[in-house]
């Protein structure tokens, strides 16, 4: 299967690469690590006559501590996973970039690719999405309910990450969490011209005890069908702060507003942990595709989230 | 300790270095000069007419050289000669989402691409039938016009009294298990090259060559002169490297004749590749079953009678569902002692893409409800599992009462070996919680005793060429397709001559070079091939010998070869009593020129190193070339009568000349929470006959098993409206390294009387003992019993809730494929550019849509 | 599309070669260099059998655009043997039984070589992780596994050989 035919920009900078962008905005794609955009365009999902290739934009890699840590986009998940300083201080974004996909996929994908994933891969026939007017997962509906399969938004939505976005009229940032609409087929708040470029956790998301846990069907390989990110930190015994966000049952990433209330000032036993879990599954909505039922996977958002919950509360 | 140099030792593949370096090339790597490329236009719709195709916008494309339709080759074929029911491009209907309606071959990839978004079909679509229980009730819109309610074919079996023996068992247990659908999913997709030649004569296209993933090259050459309208004669088959095949392989599939359209059409070479998509079109898998099963037993465990009801889902066409159906019922026979038996089986016809011959083809699904149940009654009548399959263990040698002969029998030992290796005794229950260990059976033939095409002609057929320099050419028509099928040609030539390893060349499947060997599938190539090898090697020796004796002055039988060198019976290297008279070594029996010089060198070599009581492998070849005026020999294999079997209708299907046997214990833990199953070992004995080479078997008998976690746990095609929705390796599932475990395989030698070296099959019997072993290993575990593989973690769950009685969800609904008013998001990429198609009118969402007040 | 000059640095070579901007490197390699053992298996960059190395990490060569890599170094299981011999990992992948219908294996052999590359002493725990992005279909892994185990010994005695040699020497 050969990928449609298109002309491949090559900036070096950003400038240069927001600039192209704004120029064929609408017939554009941006090629970062490849492992979301390429399958997609084989199956046509898109058809650009452009494809910004920014891998080789060196401004837009790595990890840099200062008052707040910064990381570039295209830096890979096989970076962040390994990377000594955010398995110490950032747990959960470290456990969670390493359990996508597989070894292979997480050496070319990268943090800003798993941020703006296309919720839709392939789909059944037709749907609305692609060049058609039915919705497989909500018939009868016309809107599109794609659901998102990231595994490190709901960690990074747990530290409250920020994100910059760079176009040719300047950079501008925002919160993750006001990133995502919740709806399929428009799921991002990303103007055309507009490119993710770099990511920050601030230093008071630091340290706190993270959790990751995805529902998959083999060990490797598979996008989550359920995922529960957790971060807590304590103090006396107590929950000072924490956070819970689900991912892969909505079509987006979503944190649970409760949570925190019902966590903070507690000391965490399984009760707690269960009526947890049991709020999470409320938010989860999840819709069906080819492995496990939707039933199921809102079960799992249970009693992960009860899981990841004690596993902070106690590690 | 066995006496042989190279038969029982470890050794590696001779031609793993083509694989490891990737110098080794498959049908996909070549390409000739002028090549086109090929690409497939597939129907959209599962069932319907079709009215009209124009081509003519696709045709005027810049780069396309031709484009063929079902009339370009309206000749029906089929594997078998009571299904020759397919079109390689579909001649008026089409019957499944994926069926063959037309190719374009272009000088490009991309070209034939976009040209196939510019053939324009005109389809007349007609209700289409799902489920094998509900096809199996249709009056009108039948997939077939002779096939009456889309049945493919019913067969009716008893023997024995089985309704005597129910009536006076002491337990029945009774039951429905379903199996869903798999499929091989072997690493490289298929892909075909065709090519013809011009004849020097006429000046016009003569022979066609073809280059294909095929594990049935014979077949290939028999089908394609059938449907192409060409004599065998002028038809050449070449079978490259095969990536894997699995039985995905093992029959004709519509690209590998669609090529050869196409390159005669063109007028050039023409070269197809599936995509994977495609591949999962083709499919030919292990088609969902559903059995009902009642087996009834005495007090001491004693099985007394079986009968089973099996549906299979075969999907649109017949492909091998005839023998899969029969195999389901005579494999009910010869792993144990079943005085009766009764089989209903149901080969039904839908509207899907068809299913075929699958590792362990036609036993493993029943072999899962068989093992399950028995386990079920073994936990009944109190009894260990391990025993009660103990106590219904065959008597062989003996013929059982489906008409199967079994000699060599290696299941009590598989049995003991891993009871041992388990320490199933001591840890069976004692494992803690939702930890647990089940055992199951399984066995499979040794190839066919009766071909498919019905003919006296020898299943398998070997020619071997030995010439001055020493070197021995094996010619085999026995398909590699990683199985190792070369490396054990040329073990059995190299250990039957005596000589090394190294000195042995296998030529394989090639239709123009090699004698016919009816191809790799029913685990039948070491058995047939093997045995056909050692003949003509016997043959070739024997010639050798007469020679050498003259040499060394004893008689022939008192020849031996060992080790590169040929000794006299009693003398070895370094100790004989009794040296060869030089004169009589030195003697030259005739002048042939061309053996002149090189025995002249060999003479003084051998002068040189003074007087040896042997000669080497080199001086006895060139004494029997003196001699003989040529060195061949040819040898060839065909099942004795005597394992033919029965003469009821179906009774083809079953016998072999021999059975493998296998045991396996699974130990497994359970998620009690999330209906998570991990397997952490499998033990498993398998009994091959004798192990030609370990390595291989053992490598035959992990990938095996591990082939039978993956259906137990992960695996299964999963279908909307006639729509594969996971049509790629990202979600069908075949497992990855992280949750494979470890399998401990352990080989059982029952030394067979009539295989090579007692050597039988080791390459499928061990897959279906691993799904019952798992589901027998988690009842153990959490005392469930799962009736429905793949044994996900929703059916998992839901079946511990229901223990449990904990608040009724119902987990499974949305996974069951016969649930027609579910939908699924992912997978099923017809991926058709442009507009798609209109949905199936028939099709409930469009229904409930509109029920909805929807604008469509 | 026009077809462009594009300059791949594969297995320590220099080759231009023209090829249309949207042309994969899997297919730049297959069709433009003839280098056929990097392999196609899937469409949805699931299996694996087309790992090659770019500068020095093993990445999908189905996922990537030619185009992309120039500037890169690109290493393909044809660079794997050394001096015209295998290397002790694909000897011990024949030895084993690690490469049935071998199909897989060049992608294996890219990844193992990454692996090995990077940490020459794996755990078993390690070794599982860093092949779980390949698909084989007919080994269930396990001998693999004895053969990786192998070849880091063979790897090592090599070594330990090679600096008694140079120690003499001085």
């Amino acid at each position: 299967m050969s990928l449609p035919e298109f002309r491949l920009l090559r900036p070096s900078t950003v400038e240069e690469a927001v600039r192209y962008l704004s120029q064929h905005a609408g017939n554009i794609r941006v090629l970062a690590g490849g492992t979301d955009l390429i399958p997609s365009m084989r199956q046509r999902l898109f058809e650009p006559e452009y494809v910004l290739d920014i891998r080789h934009i060196g401004e837009l890699k790595g990890i840099r501590q200062g008052a707040e840590v910064e990381i570039g986009a295209l830096t890979s998940l096989t970076v962040i996973e390994h990377s000594e300083f955010l398995r110490r201080h950032y747990p959960v974004l470290a456990e969670a970039a390493s359990t996508v996909a597989s070894p292979l996929l997480r050496n070319m994908g990268t943090i800003g690719g798993n941020i703006c994933l296309v919720t839709w891969r392939k789909g059944c026939g037709f749907c609305i999405k692609k060049d058609g007017d039915l919705c497989h997962v909500a018939p009868g509906g016309s809107k599109c309910w794609a659901v998102f399969s990231g595994d490190t938004p709901p960690a990074l939505l747990c530290l409250d990450a920020h994100i910059e976005i760079a176009s040719s009229a300047g950079l501008r940032r925002i919160p993750l969490r006001e990133f995502y609409t919740g709806i399929g087929d428009s799921y991002r708040r990303l103007e055309a011209n507009e490119l993710v470029t770099r990511i920050f956790l601030p230093a008071a998301s630091a340290d706190y005890r993270g959790i990751y846990r995805k529902l998959r069907i083999r060990g490797s390989i598979d996008y989550p069908l359920a995922g529960v990110a957790v971060v807590l930190k304590r103090s006396n015994g107590h929950v000072k702060d924490a956070r819970l966000a689900i991912t892969a049952v909505n079509p987006a990433p979503m944190l649970i507003k409760a949570a925190p209330q019902m966590l903070e000032g507690k000391a965490v036993d399984t009760n707690l942990a269960e009526a947890v879990g049991d709020l999470a599954a409320k938010t989860a909505k999840p819709l069906t595709t080819s492995a496990l039922t939707p039933e199921y996977r809102r079960e799992m958002i249970r009693v992960f989230t009860k899981r990841a919950v004690l596993a902070a509360a106690n590690n | 300790m066995s006496d042989f140099s190279i038969i029982g030792k470890r050794t590696a593949m001779v031609d793993a270095a083509g694989k490891t370096t990737g110098a080794g090339k498959y049908t996909d790597d070549l390409t000739l000069p002028g090549m086109l490329i090929g690409k497939i236009l597939h129907s959209p719709f599962p069932h319907a007419r079709i009215k009209r195709i124009d081509s003519s916008r696709a045709r005027a494309l810049e780069g396309v050289v031709a484009i063929v339709t079902g009339k370009d080759a309206p000749n029906p074929y089929g594997i078998l000669p009571v299904g020759h029911d397919e079109h390689a491009l579909a001649l008026d209907k089409v019957r499944y989402v994926g069926d063959n309606v037309a190719c374009v071959a272009a000088i490009s990839e991309a070209i034939a691409e976009n040209a196939l978004e510019l053939i324009d079909v005109e389809y007349e679509v007609l209700p289409a039938y799902f489920d094998p229980e509900e096809s199996m009730k249709a009056e009108t819109d039948l997939i077939h016009e002779n096939k009456l309610h889309n049945i493919e074919k019913d067969y009716h079996h008893v023997f024995g009294d089985p309704e005597k023996a129910f009536g006076e068992a002491d337990y029945v247990a009774e039951g429905r298990f379903i199996a869903n659908e798999v499929t091989h999913a072997a690493m490289e997709p298929h892909s075909t090259l065709a090519a013809f030649e011009i004849d020097s004569h006429t000046g016009k296209p003569g022979r066609l060559t073809v280059w294909s993933s095929t594990q049935v090259p014979y077949y290939l050459q028999h089908k394609l002169s059938l449907v192409l309208d060409m004599p065998m004669a002028q038809i050449r088959v070449i079978k490259p490297l095969v990536g894997g095949g699995f039985g995905g392989k093992s029959e004709v599939i519509p690209l590998e004749i669609i090529a050869a359209i196409a390159a005669r059409a063109a007028k050039a070479p023409v070269k197809i590749t599936y995509t994977r998509e495609e591949v999962f079109w083709a499919h030919r898998g292990r088609p969902r079953s559903i059995i009902d099963l009642k087996t009834a037993v005495k007090k001491d465990g004693a099985i007394t009678a079986v009968k089973a009801r099996v549906v299979q889902d075969g999907g649109a066409y017949c492909s091998y569902g005839v023998v899969t159906i029969l195999y389901s019922g005579a494999l009910l026979g010869a792993l144990y002692d079943i005085p009766n038996i009764q089989y209903d089986g149901y080969r039904v016809l839908t509207n899907k893409p068809a299913c075929g011959a699958m590792r362990g083809h036609g036993t493993v699904n029943v072999r899962f409800a068989f093992e399950s149940q028995l386990d079920e009654i073994a936990a009944r009548l109190n009894l260990d599992p391990a025993e009660i399959r103990r106590r219904n263990l065959l008597k062989p040698p003996c013929v059982t009462i489906n008409g199967l002969r079994v000699q060599s029998y290696g299941l009590p030992e598989c049995i003991q070996q891993v009871v041992e290796r388990s320490r199933w005794k001591q840890r069976k229950g004692q494992l803690g919680k939702a930890s647990g260990l089940g055992i199951a059976c399984s066995h499979y033939v040794s190839g066919a005793a009766n071909s498919i095409i019905r003919s006296d002609m020898p299943h398998s057929t070997v020619n071997i060429k030995i010439d001055r320099d020493g070197g021995v050419v094996v010619y085999t028509g026995a398909s590699e397709i990683g199985q190792g099928s070369d490396t054990m040609t040329a073990q059995i030539a190299a250990e039957t001559l005596g000589c090394s390893l190294g000195r042995v060349k296998v030529v394989a499947a090639d239709t123009d070079l090699t004698p016919i060997d009816i191809g790799s599938y029913s685990s039948r190539v070491t058995f047939m091939a093997g045995n056909a090898t050692l003949r003509a090697a016997e043959q070739v020796k024997k010639q050798i010998a007469s020679a050498a004796a003259r040499k060394m002055n004893c008689a022939p039988e008192d020849v031996v070869f060992r080790e590169d060198k040929v000794f006299r019976k009693g003398d070895t290297q370094g100790q004989s009593p009794t040296p060869l008279e030089p004169t009589q070594a030195a003697v030259s029996v005739s002048g042939r020129v061309e053996g002149q010089i090189l025995r002249g060198s060999l003479q003084q070599k051998r002068k040189e190193e003074g007087q040896k009581y042997f000669l080497t492998f080199e001086e006895a070849v060139v004494a029997a070339i003196d001699f003989h005026g040529a060195l061949t020999g040819t040898g060839s294999y065909a099942p004795p009568p005597e394992a033919r079997g029965g003469k009821h209708k179906g009774a083809g299907v079953g016998p072999s000349p021999a059975y493998s046997y296998s045991a396996q214990v699974a130990e497994v833990s359970v998620d009690e929470d999330t209906g998570e199953v991990t397997v952490h070992k499998v033990w498993a004995a398998h009994d091959c006959g004798r192990a030609l080479n370990p390595v291989s078997v053992e490598g035959q008998i992990i990938g095996s098993v591990w082939m039978g976690m993956g259906q137990a746990l992960e695996e299964e095609m999963v279908w909307k409206d006639g729509m594969l929705m996971n049509p790629g390796l990202l979600e069908y599932r075949s497992p990855s390294s992280t949750e494979s475990p470890e399998v401990e395989p352990i080989i059982v030698e029952s030394v067979d009387p009539e295989g090579p070296f007692g050597a039988k099959e080791c390459s499928e019997g061990s897959l279906a003992a691993t799904i019952p072993a798992i589901a027998n290993a988690i009842y153990d575990a959490v005392g469930i019993r799962l009736h429905e593989s793949p044994f996900t973690p929703e059916r998992v769950l839901a079946a511990l809730r229901a223990r449990k009685g904990a608040k009724p969800i119902n987990l499974t609904e949305g996974v069951d494929p016969t649930a027609p008013r579910r939908f699924r998001e992912h997978g099923g990429a017809l991926w058709f550019r442009g507009k798609g198609p209109e949905r199936h009118p028939l099709d409930p969402a469009r229904r409930e849509a509109a029920d909805a007040g929807g604008d469509d | 599309m026009k077809k462009e000059l594009v300059e791949l640095r594969v297995n320590d070579r220099s080759h231009e070669v023209a090829i249309e901007p949207s042309k994969l490197l899997l297919d730049a390699l297959r069709q433009d260099l003839q280098l056929t053992g990097s392999k196609r298996g899937c469409d949805d960059s699931s299996c694996g059998a087309c790992t090659v190395l770019v500068d020095g990490i093993p990445m999908l060569s189905c996922t990537l655009v030619a185009a992309s890599c120039e500037g890169q170094e690109i290493t393909t299981v044809e660079g794997v043997s050394e001096h015209g011999s295998l290397a002790a990992i694909q000897k011990a992948y024949g030895d084993w039984g690690a490469a049935q219908c071998g199909y897989c294996t060049p992608g294996f052999m890219m990844t193992v070589k990454a692996l090995l590359a990077a940490n020459p002493d794996p755990t078993a725990e390690e070794i599982r992780g860093a092949l779980s992005g390949n698909l084989c279909r007919c080994t269930g892994y396990s001998q693999m596994y004895e053969a990786i185990k192998d070849a880091i010994e063979a790897e090592r005695k090599a070594s330990t050989e090679y600096q008694v040699a140079s120690t003499e020497k001085r």
